[in-house]
């Protein structure tokens, strides 16, 4: 006991050695993620490098995988990360994950944690919600993956506010005469560079941005609170954890202080269970081996599989997830929206089969961060709930760019065919209809070619004709206006983005 | 939390007023600026033209108004069209800031399609305008069928412009200011770009092509590349192009025919519609140079109503017959 106080009183935060280590390869890692992101606009790397991030989570490619029945060469990248929990167990959360990263720098001064042991039972049974659901085809829950969170956070809320908040200031400071070539000498800088020369907007960003801060608030409940207990990737990689090589190992010299607790960010350093701790749950942050004072545990390799907790899935639990999976996709497929016509569901080039498409695609947002006109925003409600962050194309917001097939390009998971630019610039998106109650030239009788001029066809699909009228004057006049051609027309939306009639386009892309 | 009293109460006000109208103060106290709806300086483009170009002709300088040149060769069309129209050190004061300003619409189609300026046409200016003294040549349109950086590089001007010591240029939205127009029927005001007033030399260098609506896309309607809230000029666009050139005002416009696109403009994307006409036309007086271009479209100017407006309201001049023309073939 008096060894004990003794060790307790010098309770100062273990920042030595190995978590140094850790933390420079969380911030480098965290850089990288972030890098690789900005670079997607940047035309210096190769597509297929731009989504390596994307492709090492083995739960949303497996999960892809199993949904679609197709298997890219590609998927095989997030074996990488399955072979890193076989040998550091979940060493990719500690170390990698971005988004835990930001749970580690984001956290707060939380009370004694109150959570119940048994929550941590909820990543596996999402684990298997989502598992189970990708065998019927529905991939909805994806959007819980960490770096699909990440990217998509990103792309939709973090960069454009941030993006948001430098142009206000600029545009504040702009109009201060004397530090007006200095706003200016910035904004070189930082565009096209950094950030578009026009500040993107995305539809429901508050939404994915309370969504993130929920996250986030969580911290507040229990350190890493997200990791914990609701992660389904963490459950996946846990799993492989109970398998790996090196474990934490309490040894006998342990003399039961307790400090190597109060550092664990998941707390599951058990005192009573002689501080040992579940591997699944353990994010090798190395906190409680920098901390221990009597160098009682040790991370050396041996060859074991850890102990089954009262909160890992037994048969009951998997079957409880499984039935729960069952309902939830077939509550999902009896949406109404998904028996009706649609009028404006225009999903990314190359995209022909709808429900090919949303059983492949898994949310990750890639494709909108690398669309140059930002038309392809994140759906919430427009093709069903279960679509939740997959990407449209919104022609009034953007255009499908004639000479672009990037988002083809950096899909992770082919859900947007990686089409030659000769190909794409063939295929159909949908079709353009004109309202002729609207059209400046078929209602108001005022000269407008606007959607003729731009359309980007060879062979233009938009054609002028000329039409006779009668002036209130009672003059004769001619007038051209814009036909077009339906067996042409792609319904790239560059006609509906550009018509000047204020509100929804004369000219609009429909469904095919 | 602890009480306030009244005088912290007005201290705080106090700053709080005084921090939300510095600015506003601020922006006052510059002259030439409105107080509280601060407006935008008048333009006032620096009107570095050698000699008068709307009235009359300079055959007392013995330059010629206009030089039209013929040649396969883009770098010697370039070279020798402005030796013949009295040498670029005319427009060039050393150490000059230069803006090139050509057609890099859209980023469809490469440059053999012309929707967009010839490279290297745009490559040669660059060079020449660095050989005879100039400090900084800058490139820039703003395209409206992509971004900026991806027109810049599909249109191959930039490996052009880079290679020969230019620099390309992002127009940013931050920087546009809005000019009254001294003049205007239609527009009395545009949002512009003011580095094309501010720079020691403009040279406007577009491409010529058919364009559906105002029939023929020239010098003239390369100017759009200068404003925002282009989509507000189609309606009455003859007028209004007319109302823009009273405001934009290049010191030079160069209209590269190398390649034009006879039907099927301005994005084209068809090489049946491609004519090869490897000539080039230089002058200070934006309309003549318009003027002739029409001629290798097989039209006169008077069919152009922007043409014709514009010479009515002084803009320059369609007579070109009655100018002091120069045409040179240059061999290959």
């Amino acid at each position: 006991m008096p060894e004990f106080k003794a060790i307790a009183k010098r309770t100062k935060k273990p920042q030595n050695g190995w978590i140094i280590a850790r933390k420079v390869t969380q911030a480098i890692a965290f850089l990288v993620f972030l890098v690789t992101l900005f670079l997607t606009r940047n035309n210096s790397l190769p597509y297929t490098t731009l989504s390596i991030p994307e492709r090492l989570s083995p739960l949303t490619m497996l999960a892809s995988l199993i949904s679609s029945r197709t298997f890219l060469a590609g998927m095989t990248l997030s074996l990488v990360l399955v072979v890193l929990s076989l040998t550091f167990g979940r060493a990719w959360c500690g170390w990698l994950c971005p988004l835990g990263t930001i749970l580690d720098v984001l956290k707060f001064k939380n009370r004694k944690s109150v959570v119940p042991e048994k929550l941590r039972t909820l990543k596996y049974a999402l684990l298997i919600i989502i598992l189970v659901a990708a065998i019927f085809s529905n991939l909805t829950l994806l959007f819980l993956d960490p770096l699909t969170i990440f990217t998509r956070s990103f792309t939709i809320s973090i960069l454009p506010v941030l993006d948001s908040m430098i142009t206000a200031v600029e545009r504040f400071l702009v109009t201060i005469a004397p530090l007006r070539d200095v706003v200016l000498a910035f904004d070189a800088l930082i565009r096209p560079a950094v950030f578009p020369a026009e500040p993107v907007v995305f539809q429901y960003s508050i939404v994915f941005s309370v969504f993130l801060a929920g996250i986030i608030l969580l911290n507040l409940v229990a350190e890493r609170f997200w990791c914990r207990y609701i992660c389904p990737l963490g459950g996946l990689l846990g799993f492989f954890s109970k398998l790996a090589l090196f474990k934490r190992q309490v040894k006998e010299s342990c003399v039961s202080c307790a400090l190597c607790k109060t550092y664990c960010p998941t707390s599951t350093i058990d005192p009573d269970r002689g501080f040992e701790s579940d591997p699944s749950e353990c994010t090798m942050c190395m906190n409680c081996l920098e901390s221990c004072r009597k160098d009682s545990v040790t991370f050396t390799p041996k060859l074991s599989l850890a102990k089954l907790r009262e909160y890992d899935p037994n048969r009951r639990s998997i079957l409880r997830s499984a039935l729960i999976s069952i309902t939830a996709v077939a509550l999902l497929s009896v949406e109404w929206i998904k028996r009706i016509p649609q009028n404006f569901r225009l999903r990314p080039p190359g995209v022909d089969d709808e429900d090919k498409f949303t059983a492949t695609c898994i949310r990750c947002g890639l494709c909108m961060k690398v669309c140059p006109t930002h038309g392809l925003q994140p759906d919430m409600i427009e093709t069903g709930i279960s679509n939740v962050s997959t990407p449209i194309l919104i022609p009034r917001h953007g255009f499908c760019q004639y000479s672009c097939n990037a988002c083809g390009q950096i899909c992770p998971v082919g859900a947007i065919p990686a089409l030659p630019l000769e190909e794409k610039k063939q295929l159909p998106i949908g079709k353009a209809y004109i309202d002729h109650n609207r059209c400046i030239a078929w209602s108001d009788h005022r000269s407008c070619i606007v959607c003729e001029e731009m359309c980007p066809l060879p062979e233009k699909a938009i054609t002028l004709e000329i039409g006779e009228f009668t002036s209130p004057e009672g003059e004769k006049f001619t007038l051209q206006l814009p036909v077009v051609n339906r067996l042409t027309c792609i319904g790239c939306g560059t006609c509906e983005f550009k018509c000047p009639v204020s509100g929804d386009a004369a000219i609009r892309v429909y469904t095919l | 939390m602890k009480e306030i009293s009244r005088r912290e109460f007005l201290r705080l006000m106090g700053i709080g007023i005084g921090a939300v109208s510095a600015p506003a103060l601020l922006t006052a106290c510059q002259p030439g600026r409105g107080g509280s709806h601060a407006q935008s300086p008048v333009a006032s483009p620096t009107t570095f033209q050698p000699q008068a170009t709307s009235t009359g002709t300079s055959a007392s300088s013995g330059y010629p108004d206009l030089v039209v040149a013929h040649g396969e060769d883009p770098e010697k069309l370039v070279y020798q069209s402005l030796k013949a129209f009295g040498g670029i050190e005319r427009f060039l004061k050393p150490g000059a800031d230069v803006i090139i300003k050509p057609n890099i619409s859209v980023p469809y189609y490469t440059y053999e399609y012309g929707a967009t300026t010839n490279p290297w046409v745009v490559g040669a200016l660059v060079k020449l305008c660095l050989e005879n003294g100039a400090k900084k040549v800058r490139v820039m349109d703003s395209p409206y069928g992509g971004t900026a950086e991806d027109c810049y590089i599909s249109s191959g001007i930039q490996e052009q412009v880079e290679a020969n010591g230019g620099v390309m240029e992002v127009m940013l939205p931050l920087k546009y200011q809005t000019y009254d127009i001294p003049g205007g029927k239609t527009l009395k005001s545009l949002i512009a770009y003011p580095d094309f007033f501010s720079t020691d030399l403009f040279i406007n260098l577009p491409i010529a092509k058919q364009h559906g609506l105002s029939s023929l896309s020239l010098g003239l309607k390369n100017l759009f590349g200068t404003i925002q809230k282009r989509e507000r000029m189609h309606a009455e666009i003859q007028t209004k192009l007319v109302d823009l050139g009273l405001l934009v005002k290049p010191h030079l416009t160069i209209i590269d025919a190398t390649r034009t696109i006879m039907v099927n403009g301005p994005a084209g994307g068809n090489l049946d519609d491609v004519k090869v006409q490897n000539m080039m036309i230089v002058s200070t007086d934006i309309i003549a140079a318009d003027s002739y271009a029409t001629k290798l479209f097989r039209k006169k100017p008077e069919h152009l109503p922007y043409l014709v407006e514009a010479a009515e309201r002084g803009l320059g001049r369609i007579d070109y017959e009655n100018l002091n023309l120069k045409e040179i073939t240059i061999d290959a």
